[in-house]
């Protein structure tokens, strides 16, 4: 048998928190959104898209880290994969553009761990499941949760339309309403990694 | 299936064979006297095995084969009502693979004892914890610091192309649908309706040679 998967969390502590110019989303609506999603399928074929889960501790508890866009609206980090781009390597790319300052040599290293989740968007609609529904056989989009490894020390820079939070586990569970089902759902999916809580 | 585009390079995901359910046969053994005690008898229970041996570990076993080109979970009923997966508490000093593999053929084999029994337990997907053993179980241990009374470990079992299940005749053997225990924590209960997602990073290969 294998044994627990390890992750080192770091205190919230040891990481600062700049800010840059800020990134708007380039659709303003949920049906904007779609409509574009439309269109580029019928470009390239399913999108692809990658999340990072990246994670500290406080108060000995693991804490996620989200993008908060105006005053509710939670995600995670990252995004669509261009076509034919490696998962990885897309992955680092979003969370340059999301979390980095906008220089090459102050680019933080990326530790890109295994895959968590994996969620089927079956057709134009919001509604996602973790698996792909029967009888489905053209899925209108893929998006893969990574885990990330963060290092000891970080600095981001985030743009400034966006909030970055800590939220423990325990608020993310079972909260739907408040984060959708992706980002509820992803306690029971790090249920299995052994954490360990480093403290400063 | 097909994708409508090409799956980008890179992570390649972890595969599970899954086969039709039509290859699985199915027969009856006798009842084990499942222990008959009111709901406070079994708390007391467990609270004093708590006091002699401290946590109380339970292993849980997600059987998987194919049916209408959909992955199902073979789930077991107890009296007409409640449902389960096959596995239970390990003995003090038991561990995880060998307390599983003693589980699943006491309610799935004809025999009770799992030496000859070909059990090929998989990873760990997924943990749950209880600070009491009244309360619902969480996907953490509890976070103000007080120890666990109980943790249960869910492993991917990876059943070969072909078997036979025996299963007591006070227990029910059922292929759910995945789609049906989806977000279906009413029926199922939290432990059950969640194997969705955390299966969700698996690619399940479907091998029919039909």
């Amino acid at each position: 048998m294998v044994g627990s998967p390890m992750v080192n969390l770091y205190p919230l502590a040891n990481y600062t928190f700049g800010t840059k110019e800020p990134k708007m989303e380039k659709d303003t609506s949920v049906s904007d959104r779609l409509a574009r999603m439309k269109v580029n399928y019928m470009k390239e074929g399913m999108r692809t898209s990658v999340e990072a889960i990246l994670l500290v501790q406080e108060h000995r508890h693991p804490h996620l880290l989200l993008l908060q866009i105006g005053n509710t609206f939670c995600k995670l980090p990252g995004g669509r994969l261009k076509p034919g781009e490696n998962e990885i390597e897309g992955l680092k790319r979003k969370l340059c553009s999301k979390l980095a300052v906008n220089s090459p040599s102050f680019s933080p290293n990326w530790q890109v761990g295994e895959c968590v989740a994996v969620w089927w968007r079956p057709n134009f609609e919001t509604v996602m499941y973790p698996y792909c529904p029967p009888h489905i056989t053209k899925p209108k989009e893929c998006k893969k949760l990574f885990i990330v490894h963060l290092s000891e020390r970080e600095y981001f820079a985030v743009p400034r339309n966006l909030k970055l939070l800590a939220v423990p586990l325990f608020e993310l569970y079972d909260n739907v309403q408040r984060y959708g089902p992706v980002i509820s759902t992803i306690p029971q999916q790090l249920s299995r990694f052994q954490f360990n809580l480093i403290c400063s | 299936m097909e994708n409508g585009g090409a799956h980008a390079a890179g992570h390649s995901a972890a595969a599970v064979e899954i086969y039709p359910l039509s290859r699985y046969y199915f027969g009856a053994k006798d009842a084990f006297p499942d222990k008959d005690e009111n709901p406070l008898d079994r708390i007391q229970r467990l609270k004093s095995n708590f006091a002699s041996h401290g946590l109380r570990t339970c292993v849980l076993g997600v059987l998987l084969v194919e049916l209408f080109r959909h992955p199902h979970v073979l789930v077991l009923q107890v009296k007409n009502c409640f449902f389960k997966l096959p596995g239970g508490r390990l003995r003090p000093g038991e561990q995880d693979v060998d307390g599983l593999k003693r589980k699943l053929s006491r309610m799935l084999s004809l025999e009770d004892c799992a030496i000859n029994d070909n059990w090929q337990i998989g990873e760990c997907v997924g943990m749950w914890w209880r600070s009491e053993f009244e309360t619902l179980p969480f996907p953490y241990p509890p976070p103000n610091s007080r120890r666990p009374k109980e943790c249960t470990k869910v492993f991917l079992v990876r059943l070969p192309v072909s078997r036979q299940f025996v299963v007591p005749r006070h227990l029910k053997l059922l292929a759910v649908p995945l789609y049906q225990i989806h977000d279906n924590s009413e029926v199922y209960g939290p432990i059950i309706s969640g194997i969705p997602h955390l299966l969700s990073k698996f690619s399940f290969n479907i091998i029919d040679d039909d």
